[in-house]
């Protein structure tokens, strides 16, 4: 049987191949941080990282993660001190709080990639993740506050 | 829904009793319980716990689903307390509202009805821990005092901390009218306090509705009858049963009350994808039944022709006959907007699990008292039989007040005899709603040469909230159109029509409800009407609010006039822009709150940016600054969703749209740099989660006629061709 890492620990794939990994998260080991909100790519609530790189867990079937790297909210950081969350903290960012970890995912995974990004960058690379309580504004600000933070930290 | 909010100015009742295990426990009722049992049993609406080892907590009845509800009123009750901040958390409280009051969270009311109980709690609490200090010391009261969690002795500086105080204090005599603090001795409300919640958020441990698991549940998806009134006409399942995993597939038939499913079929299996991928293996054919025509681009048309014809008179005062004949200037408009659908980020989601005689339900909801009724009367229960788990929403904003969606995993639980989860789809969310009203409005206004309006007639028809209760009405009732007679706007001559609108689909709240439509229609008649005198609309609406003698009004036209001009200077309105650049402002009051905006767009062709926003804001004092100006930034964004793209489209009776490319919410490319102003105010607080939407609508058209020239009257402004 084939197996996927999730945050760091293995798990057998023993449910249907064509299960989206979203769903073998959620129900299969019960790990609910990953969120459902389209379930067609739309919106950016599954948002989870495979070998570093932000992808939408609900259309990722699990058969195609067999033997890679996943991390989910629940394994960003040890102590949810991500430079990300800790600024996402500091911006009060969460309203509701239900998209904010496909959110935070992807910011991670985009700022590993763009040291230095532009408000353009910024827009781009969010554009996918819906956030129906309408934090956009300091999602922007507490993106930019994590660059300078990382910046720092090399 | 302003009806609901209860007079604050009854008393409030405060029992203390002993925690198990030792500590203070606080039962406060609201007002409006109080006044409901005085005399007979106490029933406390909330709950302060101090611990042992000092922590507070605060078990709320109201529903919490990202306004900060959880934040505000704690914030209230560590202040009176003098409790430190970083020890108080809130937990919701279960759904029980023979021990909690109403529940129900909607019409902005929770801040209202809970701040002055939550504060006299609080002080009821340090008065307590203070009475325990000074029999310890054996010293008067007088010489000590309470700060930062902490009672001190003054003379000798001796401290007791209120751990270690709390299972004394619990047995202190209670004072029934404390002394309340006075605003400059504020520590916490009006502060910009961080949420308790938000550090589980950023690690995925703060769980919703749709997370929850209980042992041997099953998961369920569903299909729903497309048409409001329609039926089951075949089913063939024999495909969805082969899938792997599948457990059952249930038929759920129409539930005939407000708050039931419309019917549908739902696939029970092992995990949620499963049952997701089996109903749409399902072979369905629904039957239309009577709302099978509903075509909303035609139903609009007729609306729009509804209220530009005469209809049925609502309210009447002065002599708008003479007023238009006489009438130096007139302008008439009628205005329009399409049915939206709420779409929180979490879809509807419960587990229900139905036993003998009783049924145990964990669900996101606004209203856990409609599921006691609803799932009571459905299974023949009582509703205290029916006990409500009620988790985080992700969102809601009107939707999860109605418990459909629980009611149908209550059918598919009875019927399989085992908990079960049901969620819902996107798609079945964006096509099952209780929509926002489609709405067109016609107003016709005169004005004398000085640019006074002396006469106003205003037609408004939409279906409304109320044929949820009574779907035969044909037209939206009047106290629906209550809003034109109690307008502060100074109009003499006045009368109201209320236009023909029969449902044809379910209507319900969403946030801001009809202050959405009625602050697009006077937003944008003030402008058009300035437009025409020759005057700025700031100076316009300050003189149409001053032409309001009513001295009943003076409360509402004095705080208008201030939060319009604190967002016109905000915004530097009159300034000179670069061509192609405007800046629009609009003003609305609702939900006793009221709200100034001032947006400034740059129009290139068809391409509208809106590049600021100064909401300008007066809700009485403010609890929570940062909660209050995250609550202003959240509805400009839902007001901008609204006014530029949005809409729910009907053809053939069913729901055209079907997820977010269809139904294109903004995001975060389109976020403009929204700046909030709070007005220094002494009166009570009023809610923040909805009155910050409607004056946005009319404040961007304002904003795009003034950059362009081009006037709309019709949102959304950009609609999606489907
Ligand atoms: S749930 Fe995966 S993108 Fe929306
Ligand atoms: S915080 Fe509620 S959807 Fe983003």
């Amino acid at each position: 049987m084939s197996s996927v890492t999730i945050n760091g620990k293995e798990y057998p794939i023993d449910v249907a191949p064509d299960m989206p990994l979203l769903w073998f998260l959620r129900d299969r080991l019960e790990l609910t941080g990953t969120k459902f909100g389209c379930g067609s790519g739309l919106c950016g609530a599954c948002t989870v990282h495979i070998d570093g790189t932000a992808t939408r867990s609900c259309v990722m079937p699990i058969s195609a993660v067999a033997g890679r790297s996943i991390t989910t909210i629940e394994g960003l950081s040890e102590n949810g001190d991500h430079p990300v969350q800790k600024a996402w903290l500091k911006h009060q960012v969460p309203q509701c709080g239900y998209c904010q970890a496909g959110q935070i995912m992807n910011a991670a995974s985009f700022l590993a990639n763009n040291k230095q990004p532009s408000e353009q960058d910024i827009e781009a690379a969010m554009q996918g993740n819906i956030c129906r309580c309408g934090t956009y504004q300091r999602i922007k600000l507490a993106i930019a506050d994590a660059a300078d933070e990382l910046a720092k930290e090399v | 829904m302003e009806h609901a909010i209860q007079n604050p100015a009854r008393r409030t009742f405060i029992k203390a009793s002993a925690l198990v295990g030792g500590g203070l426990a606080l039962g406060v009722s609201l007002p409006s319980m109080a006044h409901q049992h005085l005399g007979s049993d106490f029933n406390p609406s909330a709950f302060i716990h101090l611990y042992k080892n000092g922590d507070v907590v605060l078990f709320c009845g109201r529903c919490e689903m990202g306004q900060g509800i959880s934040t505000a009123l704690p914030a209230a009750v560590a202040d009176e307390m003098e409790a430190d901040w970083s020890r108080v958390t809130v937990k919701q409280g279960e759904g029980n509202a023979e021990k909690y009051g109403p529940q129900a969270t909607g019409g902005s009311a929770s801040i209202v009805t809970m701040y002055e109980p939550m504060r006299q709690a609080g002080a009821t609490a340090k008065l307590m821990l203070i009475a325990a200090a000074a029999k310890v010391w054996r010293v008067s009261a007088e010489e000590c005092e309470a700060s930062n969690h902490v009672v001190i002795h003054t003379p000798s500086q001796k401290t007791l901390g209120y751990g270690e105080l709390a299972e004394l204090a619990a047995v202190q005599e209670v004072v029934e009218a404390p002394t309340l603090k006075d605003k400059s001795q504020f520590k916490y409300i009006g502060k910009a306090l961080p949420r308790h919640d938000q550090s589980m958020v950023v690690v995925g441990e703060r769980t919703y509705g749709v997370d929850t698991k209980v042992p041997g549940m099953r998961y369920a998806a569903i299909v729903h009858c497309p048409v409001l009134g329609g039926k089951l006409k075949s089913l063939d399942d024999t495909d969805a049963r082969a899938v792997a995993g599948v457990i059952d597939v249930v038929t759920i038939p129409r539930l005939d009350v407000p708050f039931g499913s419309v019917g549908g079929v739902a696939v029970v299996a092992d995990n949620s994808w499963t049952a997701q991928k089996a109903v749409k293996a399902l072979v369905v054919e629904w039957e239309s039944g009577p709302n099978g025509n509903y075509d909303t681009k035609a139903y609009r048309a007729q609306l729009i022709a509804n209220v530009e014809k005469p209809a049925e008179k609502v309210a009447e005062r002065g002599d708008l006959t003479a007023a238009f004949e006489t009438a130096e200037h007139k302008v008439s408009a009628t205005y329009t907007g399409g049915h939206l659908c709420h779409a929180p980020m979490e879809p509807n989601a419960s587990v229900v699990w139905v036993k003998d005689g009783s049924a145990e339900v964990w669900a996101s909801t606004q209203s856990p008292e409609d599921i006691q009724n609803v799932l009571g009367d459905y299974l023949g229960i009582e509703p205290k039989d029916v006990y409500v788990h009620v988790m985080m929403s992700g969102g809601a904003f009107g939707r999860k007040f109605k418990c459909d969606y629980v009611q149908e995993a209550a059918a598919i639980s009875k019927h399989i005899n085992a908990p079960v989860q049901l969620i819902w789809t996107r798609e079945e969310d964006m096509r099952t709603g209780y929509y926002h009203s489609i709405n067109a409005q016609h107003i016709e206004a005169s004005m004398d040469a000085d640019g006074n309006v002396t006469g106003w007639l205003h037609r408004a028809a939409f279906p409304s909230i109320s044929s949820l209760f009574n779907p035969a009405l044909e037209r939206a009732p009047a106290n629906s159109l209550g809003e034109i007679e109690n307008h502060p706007f100074g109009i003499a001559n006045l009368r109201s029509e209320t236009g023909e609108a029969p449902a044809h689909t379910r209507i319900g709240w969403y946030r801001a409800v009809y202050a959405i439509f009625y602050g697009f229609a006077y937003g944008s008649i003030a402008d058009e009407l300035a437009h025409k005198a020759g005057m700025d609309t700031v100076t316009f609406l300050h003189k149409l609010y001053d032409n309001n003698k009513n001295p009943e009004h003076k409360e509402q036209v004095a705080r208008s006039k201030a939060v319009l001009q604190l967002a016109a200077d905000k915004a530097g309105f009159g300034r000179k822009l670069p061509p192609g650049e405007g800046i629009g402002i609009a003003v609305h009051h609702s939900f006793r709150s009221y709200v100034a905006m001032a947006v400034h767009v740059r129009v290139t062709g068809d391409k509208i940016e809106v590049l600021n926003v100064d909401c300008a804001v007066d809700c009485g004092q403010v609890l929570n600054k940062d909660g209050a100006t995250a609550q202003q930034e959240g509805a400009v964004v839902m007001g901008m969703s609204l006014s530029l793209y949005t809409e729910i489209v009907f053809k053939n009776g069913a729901v055209v749209n079907s997820n977010f490319h269809d139904y294109p919410v903004l995001r975060i490319n389109e976020m403009p740099n929204v700046r909030v102003h709070f007005v220094d105010s002494d009166y009570p607080p009023t809610g923040l989660g909805e009155p910050g939407v409607a004056p946005f609508p009319a404040a961007l058209t304002n904003a795009i006629f003034a950059a362009s020239g081009t006037r709309h009257r019709d949102l959304p402004i950009k609609p999606m061709a489907i």
